[in-house]
């Protein structure tokens, strides 16, 4: 009856709610990866990418996170995952910086597939620090945010992208959120917690407070900073030539 | 006379093209048409250019607002009125206006949907920063 009675605590329904935008923002980058690889696709071949490239990512997020919360209850790796989500989540605010990378393009599905697959590998080892931080050792939390989060990324890729593209600022609540679970992870990591309940237990809301300043701060400043260094407006459409109809 | 028309493929923006192509004869010495539709930059950029490549994403970019441009560019063809289209990524005011600047426009027509002022000052109007930034004359129609 463990589980009932942890539904009826307050903690356990913002620890969902957190989870769920944690999840979903940090999604949110393998869903536009996933939305950008595919949309080249014939329709048929859209759907199959979408499905291995997702499913692969099912699959490797929740491994990972079962490890993530085993390796959370050693001391000190509370202190170095949060340091980690800390650049993850001022990671999230930075915008493109233009040039080319050249990263072959991938119309046919196997090059889809690999773009995607690599994002899984890079982009879900982030995700999992932060989901198993925000579960708080909770496994029914950390089941509940995967099961809710990861059918919007697979059915939702495009509908997700078009959202943070109108609304950015989705993506700037959930990176500050990063910030206050990376600092209430720090706050409670095994070698330190010891001593904070003694010392210092204002640090129990001080260090995610400050976990919130210092990502939106530097995510916004490097941000700017990313924007100005463009230096002219990109102008995609065929500028010099005139249509002129017959 | 060089002439900005930021479109949205909304429907006051398509009202705007109609508009500009109906009083065309306001324009004595000949109208030289810019028709420019500014695209949302995709979230999270830096993460996914990283991963998909920039010219994904610039090609990604170049097809919606294609898709978005192909009213007014519709309306301008049948009316035979030639046209430059751009197609930019970024805040739509600011784009809008520094395109004005660098292309050296003389006047940005632009179609605003004109809501009451409680929504607009809750939605934030894209005309409403056009006229607070913009370089050159603005002429809006609702």
């Amino acid at each position: 009856m463990e589980f009932l009675n942890e539904l009826q605590t307050a903690a356990f329904w913002v620890g969902l709610w957190q989870i769920i935008l944690i999840n979903i923002v940090l999604s949110g980058d393998n869903a536009v990866v996933i939305a950008l690889a595919a949309r080249s696709l014939p329709r048929r071949q859209q759907t199959q990418a979408v499905f291995w490239g997702a499913g692969a990512a099912v699959v490797l997020r929740i491994v990972l996170t079962i490890v993530a919360v085993e390796l959370l209850k050693w001391p000190w790796l509370k202190l170095i995952g949060a340091a980690l989500l800390l650049g993850i989540a001022v990671k999230l605010l930075i915008p493109e910086g233009g040039g080319d990378d050249g990263i072959e393009s991938s119309d046919n599905l196997w090059a889809a597939i690999k773009i995607i697959l690599i994002a899984d590998l890079v982009m879900s080892l982030d995700n999992v620090i932060a989901v198993a931080a925000a579960s708080r050792g909770s496994l029914t939390l950390l089941i509940l945010g995967l099961a809710i989060s990861i059918p919007l990324v697979v059915f939702g890729a495009t509908m997700l992208m078009k959202l943070m593209e109108r609304w950015p600022i989705i993506i700037t609540i959930g990176a500050a959120l990063l910030g206050w679970v990376a600092g209430e992870m720090a706050a409670t990591d095994p070698a330190v917690k010891g001593w904070v309940e003694a010392n210092a237990a204002y640090l129990d809301w001080v260090a995610p407070a400050v976990g919130v300043v210092v990502v939106v701060v530097v995510g916004k400043w490097l941000a700017a900073r990313a924007e100005a260094g463009r230096r002219e407006t990109v102008d995609l459409g065929e500028a010099s030539e005139t249509k002129v109809p017959h | 006379m060089k002439i900005l028309v930021p479109v949205d493929g909304s429907e006051p923006a398509n009202r705007a093209v109609e508009h500009l192509i109906s009083k065309l004869a306001w324009y004595r010495d000949g109208v030289e048409v810019h028709l420019l539709n500014v695209q949302h930059p995709i979230p999270y950029g830096n993460r996914v250019s990283s991963v998909v490549g920039h010219d994904k994403i610039a090609q990604y970019h170049h097809d919606e607002g294609m898709a978005v441009l192909k009213g007014a560019m519709q309306k301008l063809d049948a009316a035979k009125v030639k046209y430059h289209y751009h197609i930019g990524v970024g805040d739509e005011a600011e784009i809008i206006c520094k395109y004005a600047g660098e292309k050296g426009c003389d006047q940005i027509f632009m179609g605003t949907r004109g809501r009451g002022s409680v929504a607009g000052l809750l939605l934030g109007s894209v005309a409403c920063k056009v006229i607070h930034l913009s370089p050159v004359p603005v002429l809006l129609v609702k």
